[in-house]
């Protein structure tokens, strides 16, 4: 999205949006099309062949980023992922191979299952809808012996009924560890969520004293609120690039439809109402670029300002998408307002994303707990 | 130029240091006006005899021969330090269309001047009877034995009483068509003729803006700035150096120290350590105030960049003088808010307004001056989204050539186009 891609990156980008428009064409949705959504396993394998699971994985496990700035790379795909509202846990698969990534030596058959796109894997982390941090995390993970035992309840999980395993964000103590738990083993429970959004699918997932080997934990235990943080920053700036491509979409949709529906003898295009909405649409649009771009640079630079900005990239896009799209709807008119429209699509995307890794209200208080100074230790706001 | 020839832009960056390290003193905490303009033309000579003045302009016209590339480095160095921003204008707009139009003889002239500080420039474009109908021009210029004769009135200039120079843009032909008429002409502001008045804004403070009435006043014919009846566009590209140099993008970058061009900073946190918590609903739009001016900062640093590198074109200057427009009402507006009652009812003996409330007062003033915001929705819709130009009544049937339109902007079979207006450069 910005205006410095590599020619790497940029045949990436291309590479992917005509995949994507291969796998997910935007015909009109069949009433009654509302789930049970079950990811395509095939397409998943192809799409992870062109890289899109390579990026967070060490070299070992068959990874590599395409221009050593890995976030940078992955955005590219989530923007083209919210262009053509993609299908697939391309966000919760990578969060996990970005976890499991911080330990390749416990977990490096994992990760090149992951890369090969053979398995899925979903990131389980939020317990509440209040807070989306690391601090409300309370679900147990006990060691007993050679085992450690999990017990509590995780929610808006994506893709939770089709992943084969969780990254479980667990309470050690007064820390947190981050552990593999297989979907398969005895006293994991995961019931369906309805959604929103038509193209994606989330589940809450209960562990009821749930044991695996020690060895499924990532990284000693107790030690895994910074990797979290920075998780939780990386999945919001992915996020807001898929936003941004939800919007963008939209915009050129938009754009096009004023120059195609005539009214009153001119295209609506002629109006200078709807020419002033449109330059409206364009500043919010290149603002929503412009943010993104920063927190995905920062936190690829490892800056000290990474943080703050990913938090103000997702409570301005957060706020952004859904207000655009309806906005784009408006100049629609009723076509804009039918089932068989697909702008409605675009909407519920850009709606669960307002929502999902914290809203726009939650991330602006953490800034201003920042501000304040008020940060509680290794609190999500202040990674 | 051949780029082999040329200080590659690190080298040039660390000499760059250097020089400000030692020359340019830290910007003051407190301060939050422009440096007085006798000690920024010192400021501006200095610059110039180092050779840092114009930085992407040819040496000919007493320029660096850089490239933008240098101009942005340079404005990354300078954050921080004391620059002569109140000559942005001057330099930014003025100077850069001289460059731009100017002839050969007349460039290398005056062009030098106005880099080292010696000569400041000003633009005479509106019309007290005009408003955003920039084109509606009716100062006249006649021929005249040596030259021209200019007479009529302009408005909304700043720092006329201090300046030397005036671009005017006046009526050469009436009978050509509104926009093909017209021509620019440089015009010293000491010429017989020339009177000009201030007005006060209304904060009541020290006046920001003038107003010039042109009485007879004889220019040579070499002062033309462009072609005869080719005025029209010089003045749009003066309109969009203006933009640039508010925004700090293109040639602007870094002639300001609030240029948002290329900060390198996250704009300072809106509250004080540790404060309490007052109120949370403005605790939330304080917050949501940072975040916009935040993004703000990043669109700035989005279209400067995609300038340089050639992947967007002048006129996304308006997206960006657009943005800043509308953000500084909405920060003023909970600014205010924060501030209370005590920014509008004061004990005091001070009659100076409280910045959170003169702030509000003056808050418009971008989203007026340099294009209002409406003009700038009109370009951004007309010259980058390529929607159909508005109709002007006055301008119906004539052909394009005849409105001294380039057909640049892809989209330019209507005829009529809601050019930007000038509102004077708008800087307090």
């Amino acid at each position: 999205m910005n205006f410095e891609l590599t020619d790497d990156q940029e045949l990436f980008r291309q590479t992917a949006r005509r995949y994507l428009a291969k796998l997910t064409p935007m015909g009109p949705t069949p009433i009654g099309s509302e789930g049970p959504f079950v990811i395509d396993r095939e397409a998943w394998r192809a799409a992870a062949e062109l890289g899109w699971t390579a990026m967070f994985a060490p070299e070992s496990a068959g990874g590599g980023s395409l221009s050593g700035r890995p976030v940078s790379d992955l955005a590219i795909i989530a923007e083209e992922f919210g262009r053509q509202l993609g299908v697939g846990p391309l966000i919760p698969v990578n969060i996990a191979i970005r976890a499991l990534a911080g330990d390749p030596q416990r977990h490096g058959s994992t990760l090149s299952e992951l890369v090969s796109g053979t398995t899925l894997a979903t990131w389980a982390v939020a317990e509440s809808a209040e807070r989306w941090s690391p601090d409300s995390v309370t679900l147990r993970a006990t060691p007993v012996g050679t085992e450690i035992e999990l017990t509590g309840t995780k929610r808006y999980v994506e893709s939770a009924l089709d992943a084969d395993i969780f990254v479980v964000v667990a309470r050690t103590g007064s820390g947190l560890t981050q552990v593999v738990v297989p979907a398969s083993v005895g006293g994991v429970r995961t019931t369906r969520s309805k959604s929103l959004d038509l193209r994606r699918e989330f589940g809450t997932v209960t562990l009821d004293h749930v044991r695996v080997p020690l060895t499924s934990t990532v990284g000693a235990l107790g030690d895994a609120q910074p990797a979290v943080q920075q998780l939780f920053h990386i999945a919001s700036v992915l996020q807001c690039a898929e936003s941004v491509g939800v919007i963008d979409r939209m915009f050129e949709m938009t754009r096009q439809y004023m120059d195609d529906r005539v009214a009153f003898g001119r295209p609506l295009a002629a109006f200078q109402v709807l020419k002033h909405r449109a330059a409206d649409l364009l500043m919010s649009l290149e603002s929503a670029k412009a943010i993104t771009d920063a927190a995905i640079a920062a936190l690829d630079s490892g800056s000290a300002e990474a943080p703050a900005l990913a938090d103000a990239a997702q409570s301005y896009v957060s706020d952004l998408a859904p207000s655009f799209v309806q906005e784009c709807l408006q100049i629609h008119g009723g076509i804009g307002y039918t089932w068989e429209h697909q702008l409605h699509l675009f909407l519920r995307r850009a709606t669960v994303n307002r929502m999902l890794l914290g809203s726009p209200e939650q991330r602006r208080q953490a800034l201003e707990t920042r501000f304040r100074g008020w940060a509680p230790e290794g609190s999500l706001a202040h990674a | 130029m051949p780029e082999s020839n040329i200080e590659n832009v690190e080298q040039f960056r660390d000499r760059a240091r250097r020089w400000i390290t030692e020359n340019l003193a830290p910007v003051r905490p407190d301060a939050s006006e422009s440096l007085d303009l006798t000690r920024a033309r010192d400021l501006q000579a200095m610059i110039f005899d180092a050779g840092f003045a114009g930085i992407a302009m040819p040496r000919e016209y007493g320029g660096a021969g850089l490239t933008l590339d240098h101009q942005a480095a340079w404005a990354q160095e300078t954050r921080g330090r004391e620059v002569p921003d109140i000559l942005y204008v001057s330099i930014g707009v003025l100077g850069v269309t001289l460059l731009e139009h100017g002839a050969p003889d007349f460039v290398a002239e005056h062009l030098p001047r106005i880099l080292r500080g010696q000569e400041v420039w000003l633009q005479m474009l509106s019309e007290p009877s005009g408003g955003s109908d920039m084109a509606a021009v009716t100062t006249r210029a006649v021929r005249a034995e040596r030259g021209w004769v200019l007479n009529g009135a302009k408005i909304w200039t700043s720092l006329a009483d201090r300046a030397d120079w005036g671009m005017c843009l006046a009526r050469s032909d009436r009978n050509r068509s509104k926009h093909g008429g017209l021509s620019m002409f440089a015009i010293p502001l000491a010429a017989p003729g020339v009177t000009i008045t201030p007005i006060i804004g209304l904060d009541g403070g020290p006046a920001h803006f003038f107003q010039e009435f042109l009485d007879d006043v004889a220019v040579p014919a070499n002062h033309l700035v462009g072609g005869e009846n080719d005025g029209w566009r010089v003045a749009r590209d003066l309109l969009k150096s203006e933009r640039n140099a508010i925004t700090g993008v293109g040639h602007g970058l870094g002639l300001r120290q609030s240029s948002v061009g290329e900060s390198t900073n996250l704009v300072a946190q809106p509250f004080a350590a540790s404060t309490t918590h007052a109120d949370p609903v403005l605790d939330d739009a304080v917050v949501q105030n940072w975040v916009n001016e935040t993004v703000r900062v990043e669109l700035g640093k989005r279209i400067s960049t995609g300038m340089r590198v050639g992947a967007i074109d002048g006129s996304w200057g308006s997206v960006l003088k657009l943005s800043l427009a509308a953000e500084g009402i909405r920060s003023a507006e909970v600014k205010l808010r924060a501030a209370g009652i005590d920014a509008v009812i004061w004990d005091s003996e001070d009659p100076a307004i409280p910045p959170p409330a003169l702030s509000w007062l003056t808050s418009r003033r971008y989203s007026i001056a340099g294009g209002t915001n409406e003009i700038q929705r009109n370009i951004i819709s007309e010259r980058i989204l390529k929607m159909p130009r508005e109709r002007a009544i006055d301008n119906r049937g004539l052909a394009p050539e005849a409105v001294g339109e380039k057909p640049l902007q892809g989209n330019s079979r209507q005829p009529d186009d809601g050019r930007p207006a000038s509102k004077g450069k708008g800087r307090s």
